[in-house]
């Protein structure tokens, strides 16, 4: 079966400085995938390459069988793609609910428009709580739900996740890691950057880690995980 | 003239009001584009200029009202704006602040020639309407009050649409990241272009209505800006409820400048009121807008 998702050999640089030198990349229908590695190493970035956030130099992105590398990003929602980008970025001024209607800008029909508002509020019963208050009125952890609610809002086919429990409280930690099971389990499809490599691996079905812009190790999660080399590596010690 | 007589305060309340409404217009355009993508456009006040001296060319060859030419001068000069953002500012969106305000100054200038030739830089002015509603012993005259009511509508109609329609917060999204706007699928230029297009509008209807009250000429645009400025900061930087609030005050503190003691001072109200606003509220009346 061919890959819902599939970077080959890309390249990026931000001006004169290159930070990906051919990174390849496989995500299947169904499977969660994660990439891990150090600080800088380039995960934001391959990322940012895909929902066309970041200018691509080198190499394809297939997406469903459709080339789309360069493609700007405000077409990414009508392709299938949901993005919950790093440092759970809402737009704080607007309302909850606003900020999830924004999720999906393409749909014109405003019935449903609010009955996807709706489907995010049952898995996010938090989020209907604070429904009419300011999202930058919310604390980090519901900031991140109401990302990634506003990522789910066209029903994507692929949601790519960067560092989503980055910065949060252990409790919220927690409770976006149980979300993330959830997801899987209602059967998304799902690419996420996580610094908590350990736990990410675990829930995941395969891992890449980048270093320095290159791919350094790619297996299913659990090899990943016993691999004493990713251990040392990645996962802080033995 | 018994000058705490009640009659007396609220004619100049209301006058002020209505004056502060056309303020409200213009400066709220001057904002929109500010909070939106952060230029300052210099040419704000030309192209209000251009929205007076279309009135005045209609009225003049075609005896159109001024109320009625809105109908064919907004829209053009919307399309204008649009094509405008799209060949020249959208090149300096996110550039430093001076690539902005230097595009911006090279567009008021061209406008101002372009006046100049065809206009020369004598005053011109559209008497379409005179004579004045009486309330009591309150009169208000007839131009200051269409000119103001059209003005408080076409600001809130405006308002309205970024706080509730879908497109107006796709515009709000957009001011606040533009990058997260754009991956919720919203084409961010597109938006701006919008953007452009709206506050070059609501410029031009304040020139048509500007037209109604007072003469103008193509070097006129200069107070105006200054005017708007001053208004915006009061208000608060990007904040479009601030332009309308800081318009109206601006209003109604220079009709009672003006009223109670001589129009020199009136000139100088603006900048005095921004003084003591900034000094009681360093962010303005409603808050710098936007500010990541
Ligand atoms: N917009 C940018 N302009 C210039 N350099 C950038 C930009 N964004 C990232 N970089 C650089 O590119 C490299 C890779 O950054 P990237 O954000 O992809 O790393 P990352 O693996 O996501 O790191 P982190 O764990 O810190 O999020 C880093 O050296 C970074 O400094
Ligand atoms: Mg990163």
């Amino acid at each position: 079966m061919p890959s819902l998702l599939s970077i080959r050999g890309l390249e990026v640089a931000y001006g004169a400085v290159q930070v990906l030198f051919g990174v390849n990349l496989e995500v299947q229908t169904g499977e969660i995938v994660a990439i891990i590695g150090p600080n800088g190493a380039g995960k934001s970035t391959v990322i940012k390459a895909v929902v066309g956030l970041a200018a691509v130099q080198q190499g394809q992105i297939v997406f469903d069988g459709r080339e789309i590398a360069n493609l700007p990003a405000h077409i990414m929602p009508a392709l299938g793609i949901g993005y919950v980008p790093q440092g759970r970025i809402v737009f704080a001024q607007m309302t909850v609910t606003d900020n999830l209607e924004m999720g999906a800008f393409l749909q014109k029909d405003s019935v449903k428009r609010r009955q996807a508002v709706q489907q995010v509020f049952e898995q996010f019963p938090r989020l209907y709580e604070r429904r009419h208050q300011p999202a930058g009125k919310l604390s980090g952890g519901e900031q991140q739900m109401l990302a990634i609610g506003r990522a789910l809002m066209m029903n994507p086919r692929l949601v790519i996740l960067d560092e989503p429990s980055l910065g949060l409280s252990p409790k919220y930690v927690d409770v976006i890691f149980d979300q993330l099971l959830a997801l899987k389990q209602q059967g998304r499809t799902l690419l996420m950057v996580e610094q908590n490599a350990a736990r990410a691996l675990e829930l995941s079905d395969r891992g890449y880690a980048l270093e320095l812009g290159h791919n350094r190790f790619a297996d299913s999660g659990e090899k990943l995980l016993a691999n004493p080399d990713v251990r040392r590596m990645y996962l802080g010690g033995a | 003239m018994e000058l705490l007589d009640p009659a007396i305060l609220l004619q100049l309340l209301i006058s002020g009001l209505l004056a502060g409404a056309l303020y409200a217009l213009l400066a709220c355009g001057l904002n929109l584009v500010f909070g939106v993508m952060r230029v300052i456009n210099l040419a704000h006040a030309e192209l209000m200029l251009v929205g007076a001296f279309s009135a005045y060319l209609l009225y003049r060859f075609f005896g159109l009202h001024p109320v009625f030419s809105l109908v064919i001068v907004v829209p053009a000069v919307f399309f204008f704006g649009y094509y405008l953002q799209r060949v020249l500012i959208e090149r300096v969106v996110g550039q430093p602040l001076l690539s902005s305000l230097l595009a911006t100054y090279g567009v008021s200038i061209i406008l101002v020639n372009i006046g100049l030739l065809l206009f020369s830089a004598d005053y011109k002015s559209v008497p379409a309407m005179q004579g004045s509603i009486l309330f009591g012993e309150i009169a208000i005259s007839k131009p200051r009050a269409v000119a103001g009511l059209i003005s408080v509508a076409l600001t809130l109609a405006i308002y309205f649409f970024l706080e509730r329609a879908h497109l107006g917060k796709a515009v709000r999204a957009v001011a606040e990241q533009p990058q997260v706007a754009a991956i919720c699928g919203i084409d961010v230029r597109r938006i701006r272009m919008l953007t452009f297009g709206m506050a070059a509008a609501m410029a031009a209807a304040a020139g048509v209505m500007l037209a109604m009250i007072y003469s103008f000429s193509p070097i006129s645009g200069a107070d105006f800006i200054q005017k708007s400025f001053a208004i915006i900061i009061i208000g608060g930087m990007g904040n479009f409820a601030g332009a309308l609030y800081g318009g109206l005050l601006l209003g109604v503190v220079e009709s009672y400048v003006a009223g109670f003691s001589s129009s020199q001072w009136a000139e100088a109200v603006a900048y005095l009121l921004l003084v003591a606003v900034l000094l009681i509220r360093p962010t303005g009346l409603k808050g710098t807008a936007y500010v990541k």
